[in-house]
């Protein structure tokens, strides 16, 4: 309860600050009205010429695509500004500041950047979930809902511990922002049902990057063809990632403690 | 509330490992074989307490050993060695109920958000440390009145000077009315009415609320306006601990004399050493013992306007105790 | 003559060094250039596969060939200078460029190929990497693969006019990203990086052969391929030439406009 009130209080700072760039806010929108419009385009010509796709139907497609630009705005939103940010402050030692406050130090860097603008991506995302789930009427009920929720879920906190482990790298490398970026580099795959890829990208996209987990893995409850198995995996994952995220952290800090100057 | 000690400290020890390379290739390969580490002692066994609400200068040049101290009363670094005590609490431990009691102000490194008023950084910080909101009105109303933060308030960070994001960082870091505050090197970077302002508002701070300050500083004229003690640091060691005044009285071996004569064309090198004349204004460094003497000496056998007698600038004896290392 | 060579050689040591520095930063950005044209590749093959073999003359095996051959020539031809525009004008690094003899187009061209220099062997790689695993279906003709090299070289000239030209709309404005993403949203649909241009509806079909995208990526691919006459490759190139025209002419006049611009502001 405390974090969630902590998090509100980071958002709300996180708001003001952008407010004064109300242009941001029109730039972020065509950008994302841009990016959906291709993907939307792309759909349309792919089931111009075929009613399913590997077993999928285009409204099931079209939630996949709610979910993916959802997902990427949630991560836009908080998740990449804040690890961007954690990486900086260990290399300035502004690191040091969070350190001193009486707060867990995980989570006030988590949630230290709020980019409030990306929430055109959450919206837009949100309206294509909405239009599919219409298209899927009758087929889309409570417990596919629930399965929805679940997997959202699991896959957030996948995705976050992914985040953190690679900023937590900041510790020991320098130029770690790069590899932030390859989280967004292979999270275009997610935009497809990760089932069609081959085998080892697959394998890939699932285990070492995680975004099956982040688009597909809840999309698939949507469409009814989430397996409870699949659901179990998804949690067991997202419970060792985030043990092992927190550890690695505390491995981390307790080496700028010791180490730094 | 605690112990009688605020901060206790004894034989504390940091030391680091550090690779060491020589520049060229042959070094270069040579480390991916064997690296040579060498050891750096950045604190090298000091002990010091400090009564609750006591102000102390923590006096050095670079690469002292001031930072890294503090560092580690605020539990930022692990000691190598030693006692470590702020508050009854050992810092490196990190509890949360010591870290509501102490703050952490660092020049030259921000902890306001950049783009809100300092206001909105204010508000983060009163959520993360549970300040109830009367408190933190009336923390506000002085520090802003103090401070004279009106204006300041709802500019965003980065269309504030330099020095007025100095007074937010520093307001924003007692909203919560710490005990201990940890200043590192505070003015440093300000301009001199600035800094004047904010030596004025710490001791105001002091005295109001009884806080203990510890501020590290390579300025004199910090330590002078604001401390009666001053703590001496050099190659991680203590080299002085007591009153400014004693200080200046064991390592000044001279003391200066001005002598007004109304030209400079008489020579005084047989009273004493010549720093400098100015406009009629002879500056003579005398041996101590030799100060009442010289002083006879000079009203006997000129016409002088005025003499005064001063001890050489403080400057002028840090230097000296650097130098020397021996307390 | 002799600045010009000057700066190829000299922006050749450069960017060999930012190369060697910015090693990782290189490779996650390669990763999206060959993920993406995967990625359609694996789609259009499922959609292949839905379809009971072939999808408007594509077989899997073919959507493979294309899209391979796609994503070399994407790479030949692409160009990132619109970002770091945008950088140049708000930091001022440009003045120093502009202080030079030569038009500062050059840099940016050496900058340009010596990169591709660098990164073509591992694209090569990659591409045949992919071809033992997706089993491309090849059918080489000879002419077209003469004809390759002239067409690829002028559809980079046109790519890079073209978006170079663009990138300097941050004389004019902050807001680039915007614009950047309106273009390449474009350039992804209507060059064939999406699908090929066979197989999206005719008014679209219609649109792409009269705008430059096309020239640039999809039409040397097509032209790889063989699956395009003699008589449509000469419409082809004739495009192609009218789009460098238009983009020399472009490229000049709004560099001129942007100059004042600049200069105006304080340079």
């Amino acid at each position: 309860m405390r974090y969630l009130r902590l998090f509100l209080v980071f958002f709300r700072v996180g708001v003001l600050g952008e407010l004064s760039y109300r242009s941001n806010f029109v730039m972020h929108l065509i950008e994302s009205i841009m990016e959906l419009g291709t993907a939307l385009a792309g759909l349309a010509v792919v089931f111009s010429y075929t009613s399913t796709l590997g077993g999928w139907r285009p409204a099931e497609i079209l939630a996949l695509v709610g979910v993916y630009f959802l997902v990427s705005g949630a991560i836009r939103m908080v998740i990449q500004p804040s690890m961007e940010r954690l990486i900086e402050g260990v290399h300035e030692g502004t690191l040091d500041f969070t350190l001193t406050k009486p707060e867990d130090a995980q989570l006030l860097v988590s949630i230290q950047r709020v980019e409030i603008w990306n929430i055109t991506d959450v919206v837009l995302g949100s309206g294509v979930l909405a239009v599919a789930l219409v298209r899927l009427g009758a087929n889309v009920g409570v417990s596919e809902a629930a399965g929805f929720a679940a997997a959202l879920a699991a896959g957030g906190i996948i995705v976050y511990s992914f985040w953190l482990m690679l900023a937590t790298l900041a510790f020991w490398f320098v130029r770690v922002e790069n590899m932030l970026m390859i989280f967004s580099s292979m999270y275009e795959a997610g935009r497809w049902p990760v089932g069609f890829y081959p085998r080892w990208l697959r394998f890939m996209l699932t285990f070492l990057i995680p975004v099956a987990f982040a688009t597909t893995v809840p999309a698939q409850a949507l469409a009814g063809r989430l397996s409870v198995s699949t659901l179990a995996g998804a949690y067991a994952l997202a419970a060792v990632l985030a043990v092992l995220s927190r550890a690695f952290w505390r491995v981390g800090v307790r080496r700028y403690s010791s180490a730094s100057s | 509330m605690g112990n009688a000690l605020a901060i206790h400290i004894h034989d504390l020890h940091k030391t680091y490992i550090v690779s060491e390379r020589e520049g060229g290739v042959r070094a270069a390969l040579a480390s991916l074989v064997h690296r040579k580490k060498q050891e750096v002692r950045a604190v090298d066994g000091i002990s010091f307490d400090l009564a609750p609400g006591e102000i102390v200068g923590f006096l050095g040049p670079n690469g002292a050993g001031k930072t890294t101290t503090l560092k580690m009363l605020s539990g930022l670094l692990h000691p190598t060695s030693g006692e470590l005590s702020v508050l009854g609490f050992v810092p490196w431990k990190r509890d949360h109920d010591y870290l509501r009691q102490i703050t952490l102000v660092m020049g030259q490194r921000n902890q306001l958000v950049w783009d809100i008023p300092a206001v909105d950084s204010f508000e983060l910080n009163r959520a993360v440390y549970r300040v109830p909101a009367a408190d933190f009105r009336k923390a506000l109303d002085e520090l802003t009145q103090l401070l004279d933060l009106g204006p300041l308030l709802k500019k965003p960070v980065r269309n504030l000077s330099l020095g007025e994001r100095m007074k937010c960082e520093v307001a924003a870091a007692l909203l919560h009315r710490p005990q201990v505050v940890f200043l590192d090197e505070p003015t440093i970077g300000l301009d001199v009415t600035m800094q004047r302002r904010i030596r004025a508002f710490i001791a105001e701070y002091n005295r109001r609320h009884g806080a203990t300050v510890l501020l590290t500083s390579h300025y004199m004229a910090d330590v002078v306006a604001l401390t009666r003690r001053v703590i001496v640091i050099h190659h991680g060691k203590l080299l002085f601990d007591g009153d400014l005044s004693a200080l200046v009285e064991r390592f000044t071996a001279h003391k200066t004399i001005v002598v007004t004569l109304g030209d400079c064309t008489a020579d005084l090198s047989a009273y004493g050493e010549v720093v400098s004349c100015t406009d009629g204004d002879v500056t003579l460094r005398v041996p101590k013992a030799e100060t009442a003497r010289v002083t006879g000496r000079l009203l006997a056998d000129y016409p002088v306007l005025d003499l005064t007698v001063e001890d050489p600038p403080i400057e002028e004896v840090i230097d000296r105790v650097f130098q020397q290392e021996i307390p | 003559m002799r600045g010009i060579a000057d700066i190829y050689a000299q922006q050749f040591k450069v960017t060999l060094a930012s190369f060697i520095q910015y090693r990782a930063a290189l490779v996650i950005w390669l990763i999206g250039h060959v993920l993406e044209p995967l990625i359609y590749l694996v789609v259009w093959s499922t959609v292949s596969r839905s379809t009971g073999g072939s999808v408007g003359g594509f077989t899997a095996a073919d959507f493979a060939a294309y899209f391979i051959v796609l994503m070399i020539v994407n790479h030949l031809t692409y160009t990132w200078i619109m970002y770091e525009y945008e950088y140049r004008v708000r930091q001022g690094t440009l003045s120093p460029e502009l202080l030079r003899p030569v038009h500062p187009i050059h840099s940016d061209i050496a900058d340009n190929i010596t990169s591709k220099l660098i990164t073509l062997p591992g694209m090569l790689a990659i591409a045949a990497l992919m071809s033992l695993i997706f089993r491309p279906a090849f059918h080489p003709v000879p002419w077209a693969a003469a004809a390759f090299v002239p067409v690829v070289l002028l559809a980079f000239i046109v790519r890079f006019l073209v978006e170079w030209t663009l990138a300097l709309a941050a004389f004019w404005t902050t807001r680039v990203s915007a614009l950047n993403q309106m273009y390449f949203m474009a350039m992804l649909f209507f060059s064939g990086q999406i699908a090929p241009l066979e197989l999206l509806p005719h008014p679209v079909r219609v649109i792409a052969f009269v705008l430059p995208f096309r020239w640039t990526v999809g039409f040397p691919t097509e032209l790889l391929l063989g699956r395009l006459t003699p008589g449509q490759v000469l419409a082809g190139m004739g495009m192609q030439f009218a789009w460098l025209a238009v983009g020399l002419v472009l490229m000049r006049f709004v560099w001129r406009a942007g100059l004042k611009v600049y200069s105006a502001v304080g340079a």
